[in-house]
């Protein structure tokens, strides 16, 4: 290869790596001349009817940054990446997305603080899917997408709308056309003995962050149900589940979503998951056909696992003859 | 040496703006990513629906029969921002589907890309989906 294309690429590959690099946030980086700009008066929402902050419209988060901190340590100056890591649709839609090197927060290293025995019960009801419907998780089977699971961006369909009622925040997610509805006006939750799928939900205004805490878990349910959470999916929920998200409106087309999760039982201490929900009016959203029991897909899957054990056991037959 | 050292590190480089893939495991309960299959027919019907679009096609077999296959696409918002239509397969259209199999051995199939009478394709969007990366999604970078 001659100098000037081992130049050209020595070139390209520093000013690749020196965007990438001058969009890495840092925390603690304060722009130069602070000092001497003028003061910005802080962005006030406007208002609903009853007072509320208005945060109705039509929100997408498609978003590609990795739920956890990818495994490989990076060399000095390169972004760390895997061969192949690639999506068609996350890259059709303008993502907004903070240069966060993941979605987890908090721990600050990026990695979900998981117990041993979630993993493994993860593992075996992937290793089981041909078996039964109880070791597919509740978004194949058209059940829920989860809370906070429902909001973690996926490939498709990462739209929700949010209406505001007197008294109640609803947010319809396109994901099995599920509606949250959120009440704000005080009340306490269910009592303790009630269990939900998606627990019970209690929102609260502070400022113009909505604050809303879910609490009542039952421990059918899993934290993350689609492969973009990685090792997440299929972790399971306990009863101990408690689930704190703010919603902060920062400007007319931007939201703020930070959710801290806990569960003593699940992992060995809470963690936070953040990324932004961009404003898109012209985003139409599609009825979603996915009814609880997912028949097709069940039959299908579960066929073929009858298929595969049927094959399994003609192989031992004609072993022993 | 230091060529080749100069090589991967601009290969890394541009593979900086890559993003990760989302590779949902329901693909590989329901399809067989070892069995790609090529499927000649006509369209008899498409049903644009979310999650995931069906195109219904007829293939004739060389015996003369005629058998009604399903093959899944992806969301409607994904295949629109692709370039598909409600036009794009009219009832009647000759095309050529390329994908992988169901494990259950009914006639369906997870489609990746189409081939249109007039040589143009058409990805079916199953990025997303877990079906394998096999160099059709326009979107795949390597």
């Amino acid at each position: 290869m001659s100098h000037r294309v081992v130049a050209v690429l020595w070139v390209l590959a520093a000013v690749v790596v020196g965007l990438s690099l001058a969009s890495v946030p840092v925390v603690a980086q304060a722009p130069p001349a602070a000092a001497k700009t003028t003061a910005v008066k802080p962005w006030t929402a406007p208002r609903t009817p009853d007072g509320q902050p208005d945060l109705q419209g039509m929100w997408l988060n498609f978003d590609s940054t990795p739920f956890e901190r990818p495994a490989t340590e990076p060399r000095p100056g390169v972004e760390p990446t895997t061969p192949g890591q690639i999506s068609g649709f996350a890259e059709d839609i303008a993502t907004r997305s903070p240069r966060r090197r993941s979605l987890v927060v908090d721990p600050p290293d990026g990695k979900v603080p998981v117990m041993p025995w979630a993993e493994a019960k993860r593992d075996y009801d992937l290793a089981h899917l041909g078996d039964s419907w109880e070791h597919h998780g509740p978004w194949e089977r058209c059940i829920t997408r989860s809370v906070p699971g429902g909001i973690f961006p996926t490939g498709y369909d990462s739209a929700y709308r949010i209406l505001q009622t007197p008294g109640y925040v609803v947010i319809l997610y396109e994901m099995i056309h599920e509606a949250r509805v959120i009440s704000v006006d005080g009340r306490p939750h269910v009592p303790q003995d009630i269990r939900l799928w998606n627990g019970d939900a209690r929102g609260r205004w502070e400022g113009q962050t909505l604050v809303v805490e879910t609490t009542n878990y039952s421990d059918k349910g899993s934290i993350a149900t689609n492969a973009a959470t990685g090792r997440m999916k299929g972790i399971p929920q306990s009863e101990a589940l408690h689930v704190v998200e703010r919603f902060t409106l920062v400007d007319a087309n931007t939201i703020d979503y930070e959710v801290a999760i806990e569960d003593p039982k699940v992992y060995t201490r809470p963690w936070k998951v953040a990324m932004p929900l961009n404003r898109d009016e012209s985003y139409r959203m599609y009825e979603y056909s996915c009814h609880e029991g997912n028949e097709n897909y069940m039959k299908s899957a579960l066929g073929g696992g009858r298929l595969e054990d049927k094959a399994a056991e003609e192989a031992a037959k004609n072993k022993e003859k | 040496m230091r060529t080749k050292l100069s090589v991967v590190v601009a290969g890394v480089g541009l593979l900086l703006t890559a993003v990760p893939v989302v590779a949902h495991h329901a693909f590989s309960a329901e399809f067989d990513a070892n069995k790609p299959v090529k499927l000649r027919g006509t369209v008899t019907k498409v049903e644009l629906i979310n999650p995931h679009a069906w195109i219904h096609i007829d293939v004739k077999s060389p015996d003369g029969k005629v058998v009604s296959w399903q093959v899944e696409g992806g969301a409607p918002n994904a295949l629109l921002r692709r370039g598909f239509t409600k036009n794009s397969l009219p009832p009647g259209a000759e095309i050529l589907v390329e994908g992988f199999l169901a494990k259950d051995a009914s006639n369906r199939a997870n489609g990746r890309e189409v081939t249109l009478a007039d040589g143009s394709k058409l990805f079916l969007g199953s990025s997303g989906t877990g079906a394998p990366e096999d160099g059709r999604d326009p979107g795949e970078r390597r």
